[in-house]
């Protein structure tokens, strides 16, 4: 599946729902596909996509939050999945997008296409809800579940290579901002 | 939820007291979520905070997903810390310099000091050493907790430093205040 294609087929179902997207290609195509306000879009830090969704999760009980991490990013830090298996929070969503490539830093192979199957790591960390998809109808049909049934849920996505050429402003403390007045927690 | 360790300085009443002084001054500023790695030092900190119902505490696998996860927080409305030892800073670089730090997300750094008085492993030092150096080249400020009569006014003006600027701030809980590790 193409990943621009399965995000867009995904926006409408989204609701509410917070989403906090992967540096690089994730962040682009979502960005592509729907700029939302509840749109969490990361410009670096790669490994801690899965973690930062965690923690608004458990700050946010009562709203779904989505995470579109990346395979290689992933990779970087699977102690976190272990992590999410341990606290349980029922509203957080992982999607991994498996290009089975480090696709933003030029396409290399990463270990994902060669050995490391991710549900399976996810399986062995703790988590009990999971699913790999390879089609655009089963992953709308896997995300539309995990956005109605208690998880924490873990989708792996597989996709394939497709540059996307959007070109999202980057700015950081805008997209903070945004996201906490859309979330009702600037307060804080 | 997570069984930290109990060490022998566990009914130490000098622990207790700087414990609970940090425990009390973090509550008065609504510091309510805490990420950690477990540390000898910090057991009991972490311990008095998981007994505080409005307190959320997540044992993590490493300091950089508790920076990553107490970020997340704060996004969420949660006032957050991490509590890590000076080695866990090296862990926690990325997180901090590429994301909590572009994007101004405050929070505070609770780090237990190894490497400096009393140090007794070799592989603690040079890091140890360096953080505060480390943290001040991403443009984070660090205040020793040393004497236990300022750790309240240190404490509260790091909080009010980190929530009212949107910056992370590092407070040192030192080995003249803990006492350091005793298990060798
Ligand atoms: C700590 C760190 N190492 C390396 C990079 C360079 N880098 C940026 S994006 C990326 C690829 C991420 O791969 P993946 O998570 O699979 O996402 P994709 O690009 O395939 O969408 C890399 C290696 C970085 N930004 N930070
Ligand atoms: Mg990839």
């Amino acid at each position: 599946m193409n990943r621009l294609d399965a995000i867009r087929r995904i926006v409408p179902l989204l609701g509410d729902a917070a989403v906090v997207s992967n540096l690089g290609r994730n962040t682009y195509d979502l960005y592509e596909a729907s700029d939302r306000p509840e749109n969490f879009y990361m410009w670096g830090a790669m490994g801690s996509t899965s973690s930062v969704g965690l923690g608004i999760a458990m700050a946010q009980p009562a709203r779904r939050v989505v995470v579109l991490d990346g395979d290689g990013s992933m990779l970087m830090s699977l102690g976190c999945l272990a992590t999410v298996a341990a606290y349980r929070p029922a509203n957080l969503i992982l999607v991994v997008l498996d290009n089975e490539t480090y696709e933003t830093t030029g396409g290399q192979a990463t270990h994902s296409g060669r050995c490391a199957d991710l549900e399976a790591v996810a399986r062995g960390a703790g988590l009990a809800h999971t699913a790999t998809v390879t089609t655009v109808d089963d992953f709308a049909a896997a995300l539309g579940r995990a956005l109605r049934d208690p998880g924490p849920w873990f989708i792996l996505a597989k996709v394939e290579q497709a540059t996307s050429f959007a070109r999202v402003p980057r700015r950081p403390i805008f997209i903070k901002d945004r996201f906490m007045a859309a979330l009702g927690t600037t307060a804080g | 939820m997570a069984k930290t360790h109990a060490g022998p300085t566990e009914t130490d009443p000098i622990l207790h007291r700087w414990s609970t002084l940090v425990a009390d001054v973090l509550l008065d500023h609504r510091v309510h979520m805490f990420g950690y790695v477990p540390d000898e030092v910090s057991g009991h900190l972490l311990r008095r905070l998981e007994a505080e119902p409005a307190c959320t505490v997540v044992c993590c696998t490493r300091e950089e997903e508790a920076v990553a996860t107490v970020a997340g927080a704060y996004l969420g409305g949660k006032r957050g810390a991490v509590v890590l030892q000076t080695s866990g800073i090296g862990n926690s670089m990325n997180a901090l310099g590429s994301f909590v730090v572009p994007y101004q997300i405050p929070m505070l750094l609770i780090v237990s000091e190894r490497g400096g008085l009393g140090e007794f492993n070799p592989a603690q030092v040079p890091l140890g050493h360096a953080v505060p150096r480390v943290l001040d080249a991403l443009g984070i400020q660090t205040f020793p907790l040393t004497p236990e009569a300022e750790i309240a006014p240190v404490l509260a003006g790091a909080a009010e430093l980190a929530f009212a600027t949107m910056m992370p701030v590092a407070v040192v809980l030192t080995t003249r205040l803990t006492g350091g590790k005793t298990l060798r």
